[in-house]
């Protein structure tokens, strides 16, 4: 049985979602399209079907946000909570119809990098937790890891300094280099920070291509094997010494503890199906279409 | 409220580095804001009449030299043609109609409502952060993921809420538009195949959400059976209470 994060959306069903949810995380320039790209014909080629999605590919908010960040006064809670609607979207309209009809599902970054991205522009860490607490525990988490150092050629060789890239609305200044440096310092800080805290498994991405195209190709043979969605909960370091009942204002953090509380293997509680969309057959996901 | 992450009771998992300066830590939680402009918000259901009486109120602020900031509900220019875009193609969810919403409100709050704040500018809302409240938990939200989501919004300085029946609202509608929006009528939820049924019970499922919120958060209720000259005094009245320690900035000499 999958679970999402703590909350349930309304009218969602996380039974019967037999495909395969597999994250590719990393900074910018880490290679996640490239690889996606090369594993999408393989899993094909190996008669999977296959869906591929990404940061601002939805039908709702993908040209929004474009256009929104064409200026430069696009804020950071405004930002977060953009990237967010198109998240949702994608997960309500891609991604869950997609599991259900059996595919694989790749992912080209997924809420992480949304938290990360947030948290190193100063927005509350458990206020955006709270936020993507409704989305679905993926197959696996692939984390393409590389340092600074060898981002910077990378950078400046294949496209050069972005605005947002160099995170230029956090670290205003003249200096765009200056700028890229700290702002992927910071986002390598909280992405390795994230990945203890939501188990990722890491793979080196400063090596040739082909080499980690081989080492993800292996990996994704064990997720392929495994049974669905229970491989990636995170692992929080709880302490234990909080009263059993003790109410923590944020609901996701209290089913967190909860649970980590109750079982010394922590697992995350599914979500109580939502009944509350008052037609009467509970788990119909309210037509709009 | 607080959504957490502040003080000496954090707890491993949530405990995050900041590259960032300390003043942009945290976003703004829900609490009194300290800063010298005033903000008024107007709650209630469609045809309680609250957009009528916050044009008075406006009207009367700024011929008394306030410098006075009107915002919709809905209206932040980055965000509004992809509100209108999933309303017109009707691509909503409870999901994502509650997202959009927060985003459009994020906007106006980070670019416009909280710099005027503290420019010492009186601000006038067209429904709160209450109207996301009440119309997402009436789609089957959850409530408490409602209100963190909202965490960063200030808190109004009154909040007046236009409590009216529901028949009351629906015959004023009624004869004063053509039919009822999609999403205004909860259609999204298949209520009923008939707009104005589907008006009713969704409408009256906010009514009931806003029931609950007037001792959560304090709302001013104000008697919108009454006649409008009436609801204007009271509204008039508790607003000059708030103005006597505003710094004024006049807008005209």
């Amino acid at each position: 049985m999958r679970h999402s994060y703590g909350k349930q959306l309304p009218g969602m069903d996380f039974f019967e979602l037999a495909g395969k949810l597999i994250a590719i995380e990393g900074t910018d320039g880490a290679g996640r399209t490239t690889q996606i790209n090369l594993l999408k014909p393989w899993l094909e080629e190996m008669g999977h079907a296959v869906l591929d999605t990404g940061m601002t590919r939805s039908h709702l908010a993908g040209e929004g946000i474009r256009r929104a960040k064409e200026g430069n006064n696009l804020g950071r809670v405004t930002q977060s909570l953009f990237y967010a609607t198109d998240f949702i979207d994608r997960l309500e309209n891609e991604i869950m119809p997609a599991l259900r009809a059996g595919f694989i599902v790749l992912t080209d970054r997924y809420i992480y990098s949304l938290m990360a991205r947030a948290i190193v522009r100063g927005v509350d860490a458990a206020w955006i937790r709270s936020i993507y607490s409704m989305a679905l525990v993926p197959d696996a988490v692939f984390y393409l890891r590389v340092g600074v150092e060898e981002l910077i050629p990378r950078a400046v060789f294949s496209r050069g300094f972005d605005y947002w890239e160099s995170g230029m609305d956090v670290f205003p200044g003249h200096d765009m280099y200056e700028s890229f440096r700290n702002y992927q310092a910071a986002l390598l800080a909280e992405f390795d920070r994230l990945s203890a805290e939501f188990n990722f498994e890491t793979v080196d991405a400063s090596g040739d291509i082909g080499i980690v195209f081989a080492q993800l190709k292996s990996k994704i043979q064990r997720v392929l094997e495994s049974s669905s969605g229970t491989a990636h909960v995170p692992k929080p370091r709880v302490e234990r010494t909080l009263p059993s009942n003790y109410q923590f204002e944020n609901p996701f953090v209290s089913a967190l503890v909860a649970s980590a509380l109750r079982e010394p293997s922590f697992s995350f509680q599914a979500a109580a199906p939502n009944h509350s969309n008052g037609n009467g057959n509970g788990h119909r996901v309210p037509q709009v279409k | 409220m607080n959504i957490g992450n502040s003080g000496p009771g954090r707890i491993g998992p949530f405990e995050v580095f900041y590259p960032t300066e300390p003043a942009l830590r945290r976003p703004q939680h829900y609490e009194n804001h300290d800063f010298p402009g005033q903000l008024f918000v107007v709650e209630g259901i469609d045809g309680s009449g609250k957009s009528t009486q916050l044009s008075l109120l406006h009207k009367w602020l700024e011929s008394r030299g306030y410098g006075v900031i009107f915002s919709q509900w809905n209206s932040s220019p980055l965000v509004k043609d992809t509100t209108k875009l999933g309303k017109k193609k009707k691509m909503l969810t409870p999901a994502t109609f509650s997202l959009i919403h927060a985003t459009d409100f994020a906007d106006r709050i980070e670019r416009s409502i909280l710099p005027l704040l503290k420019a010492g500018a009186v601000v006038l809302c067209d429904r709160y952060i209450y109207t996301a409240f009440a119309r997402d938990a009436a789609r089957g939200m959850d409530r408490r993921w409602l209100r963190d989501l909202y965490g960063f919004a200030a808190k109004p300085t009154v909040a007046f809420y236009f409590r009216v029946q529901l028949e009351t609202a629906i015959r004023r509608l009624v004869g004063a538009r053509d039919g009822f929006k999609f999403y205004e009528a909860g259609m999204d939820l298949g209520l009923s195949d008939d707009p104005e049924e589907s008006f009713r019970i969704f409408q009256g499922r906010i009514l009931g959400e806003y029931e609950k919120m007037i001792p959560e958060f304090g709302l001013t209720v104000v008697d919108a059976t009454l006649p409008v000259e009436i609801q204007q005094a009271q509204v008039r009245r508790i607003v000059s209470r708030h103005l006597e320690t505003a710094k004024e900035l006049r807008v005209r000499p």
